[in-house]
């Protein structure tokens, strides 16, 4: 998953439908974000390549929304209900997954451990 | 005249013989009315009538613009729809007189040809983006034009519209948060999507003139715009593009146009985002002309009857395998691409696990007929599937010879429904029906900072004083010191370093509290050790610190986690 700017990116992607927690006032989603391209990577301690300023999931609350809906630890955060999320500031991503209109989100996310099952596959 | 099986319409002169036998209850008028869809057309033809009517008034009265604007909206969708639904009932009156003059009453049968059965389209999460030139989206001065849009769609002869949206060059994209859905779509349905745009202020041709020449301008029709009106009225189904077709009293006020259009079909459907091209209709000379990138992203759906409605049921006998004088009596219930068979009829309804599930997919073979195995057993049908190098098969009894061909007849319409549908048969895409919304509360109004956060273990400084910043920022003419720590500017001169540092600018004016730097929990705050002469990397001495700001010194240190 190593990133070139200005080229087109290419991942084996996972759809994740998460429906919001109402929790009196707001709306969670019982996971946690880390990333962004005002951050600094090389702290990521889920990312492969040490200079990919994504969004990655950096906690799964248990029992929450996300982790019923299949979103796991270390993940890589590409697209919310259609928005990028590969070139965003760490505010950007979190006002998207967090806008109060929204009850469900779709996101389209990918790990190391889908990547490598395709490569396996293709392989044999 | 009039034959018994045959509906036929009639108008009634009044003060006939007949209008004073329907008065008197002889027959009953809807033995020759037309058929209830006419009428459910008709009373929604009248419904929009005198919505159009309510629009034209309240547009009189409005004073301010944006009253105008929404009320201008309503008469446009107003004026489509009645458009459509005069252009439909057009079509049903043609179709009535074609079909009563090509068939003869002796006719009997079902049409041979099989037609697909409906579904329900939905769009939702409409996205357009836009295109500023640089140096208006960030340098960002100069007078703020502000422009109204909002998206009629079409299909068939249904008409909808989306929530007005405020756009002014600050914004990078239209987002619309309205789920559109339509009911009664076939799979050769065709989604027209219109963008229509106003100015926010007044219009520079019109403004000037006075306002009764303006109207008169405005309500007359001449030759070509006349010519444009019988054209629409004649050509089926067409869609207004300006809000003077048909003669409405005064209108003098906003006037929308046709920014951009394009028609989603079947192809288009899928479940997950997409983005698809646009066609730009109007040019720079157009006031209320949008820098549009060209396309617009959304989330297209269809779920057609056969995938959530049960298309057939009834009980059955099914071989079980391996035993060839076994056959279980059970209840199917064919719905969407499988046939479950329940232990007993009330179970496809209390929810209850089926014994087993059939898949019948566009692979599957079905054949009707006997077969070496059931001999002795008459009206079976086979269910084959292939699954990777096995092939299994179902035999299935049904009741009687009626039965047998009920089943098959609804398998053979599946299999073509499948066929038409194509993608949005392989799984139920999902339909959301938001929840009525309730405006969410300003927090605001209640004095304390708690009833704004909901703070969680995990959760770091920023939020706290992103929240705070917001709050205060509009009081405060100098930030309070301890709020320093968070910021690599010194706001008030630091008493213990020497004079070497940046003396905090001098503000003549409350600086906009942008979201001050904040560091996650792990990072290592500056070193303010006191004494130590600070070799000082030029601090940001005019710019108050903002996360959205890229140019920033030196490369970002922190990697911040946020809940969400």
């Amino acid at each position: 998953m190593s990133y070139i700017p200005g080229q087109p990116v290419t991942a084996v992607v996972q759809r994740v439908e998460i429906h919001k927690l109402r929790q009196g006032e707001n709306l969670i989603l019982g996971f946690s974000i880390g990333g962004g391209i005002d951050q600094d990577p090389s702290q990521n301690p889920f990312s492969e390549d040490k200079t990919d300023k994504g969004i990655y999931v950096t906690r799964v609350s248990e029992g929450g929304p996300a982790e019923i809906a299949g979103l796991q630890i270390g993940d890589k955060i590409m697209q919310v209900n259609g928005w990028d999320m590969t070139m965003v500031t760490h505010d950007q991503a979190r006002k998207r997954l967090t806008k109060r209109s929204e009850e469900v989100v779709r996101l389209l996310v990918t790990r190391q451990s889908l990547q490598k099952a395709v490569q396996r596959s293709m392989l044999s | 005249m009039f034959s018994r099986n045959h509906r036929s319409r009639v108008t009634v002169a009044r003060g006939s013989a007949l209008e004073m036998e329907f008065k008197r209850g002889r027959f009953r008028l809807s033995l020759f009315s037309d058929p209830p869809e006419d009428t459910e057309l008709q009373r929604k033809l009248d419904h929009e009538i005198r919505m159009r009517e309510g629009a034209c008034k309240l547009l009189a009265a409005c004073s301010q613009r944006e009253q105008a604007l929404e009320a201008t909206k309503s008469l446009l969708v107003c004026n489509s729809r009645i458009l459509s639904y005069m252009g439909e009932l057009q079509r049903r009156k043609e179709a009535q007189v074609l079909g009563k003059s090509g068939r003869r009453p002796s006719d009997s049968g079902p049409p041979t040809e099989r037609s697909p059965c409906r579904g329900r389209v939905c769009i939702s999460d409409l996205r357009i983006p836009l295109m500023w030139k640089d140096t208006e989206y960030f340098k960002n001065k100069g007078d703020l034009h502000r422009w109204a849009v909002f998206l009629l769609l079409q299909l068939g002869e249904h008409i909808q519209d989306t929530e007005m949206i405020l756009v002014d060059r600050t914004l990078t994209d239209i987002s619309f948060q309205n789920n559109v859905l339509f009911t009664e779509a076939g799979p050769d349905f065709e989604l027209r999507l219109e963008l229509y745009g106003a100015c926010m202020e007044e219009e520079g041709a019109l403004a000037g003139a006075p306002k009764r020449l303006a109207t008169k301008l405005s309500s007359s029709l001449g030759r070509s715009s006349g010519r444009r009106v019988r054209a629409s009225l004649e050509s089926a189904g067409g869609l207004g593009s300006s809000p003077i077709l048909l003669p409405t009293p005064a209108v003098g006020g906003p006037r929308y146009h046709l920014l951009a259009h394009t028609t989603l079909t079947l192809a288009a459907v899928q479940d997950g985002f997409r983005t698809h091209d646009l066609t730009l209709a109007s040019h720079e000379e157009n006031p209320a002309w949008l820098p549009l990138y060209g396309s617009v992203c959304c989330r297209l759906v269809a779920q057609p009857l056969c995938m959530t409605q049960p298309t057939a049921n009834g009980t059955l006998r099914v071989q079980q395998a391996g035993e060839l004088q076994d056959w279980a009596r059970v209840h199917g219930v064919l719905k969407g691409t499988s046939l479950f068979c329940y232990r007993q009829p009330e179970d496809a309804d209390t929810g209850e696990e089926p014994l087993f599930t059939i898949a019948i997919n566009k692979e599957t073979r079905v054949r009707a007929g006997e077969l070496d195995q059931t001999v002795g057993r008459p009206f079976t049908l086979t269910i084959s599937n292939r699954y990777g190098e096995d092939e299994v098969t179902h035999t299935l009894q049904t009741e009687s010879r009626g039965a047998l061909h009920s089943w098959m007849e609804a398998l053979w319409q599946l299999f073509f429904d499948m066929s038409q549908w194509k993608q949005c048969c392989d799984e139920i895409m999902k339909i959301e029906t938001p929840a009525p919304r309730k405006t969410p509360q300003v927090l605001a109004k209640q004095g304390s900072l708690y009833h704004e956060m909901a703070i969680e273990p995990l959760d770091d400084i920023a939020a706290v004083t992103d929240i705070l910043a917001q709050r205060e920022g509009a009081r405060l003419e100098t930030p309070p010191p301890w709020l320093a720590m968070f910021t690599e500017q010194p706001a008030l001169p630091n008493p213990c370093s020497p004079a070497s540092v940046a003396p905090a600018p001098a503000r003549t004016h409350p600086m906009p509290w942008g979201r001050p730097r904040t560091f996650s929990l792990d990072a290592v705050p500056p070193d303010h050790s006191p004494g130590a002469p600070r070799s000082v990397a030029p601090l940001p001495q005019q710019r108050s610190p903002r996360s959205r700001g890229l140019f920033n010194k030196g490369p970002p240190r922190t990697w911040l986690q946020s809940p969400v």
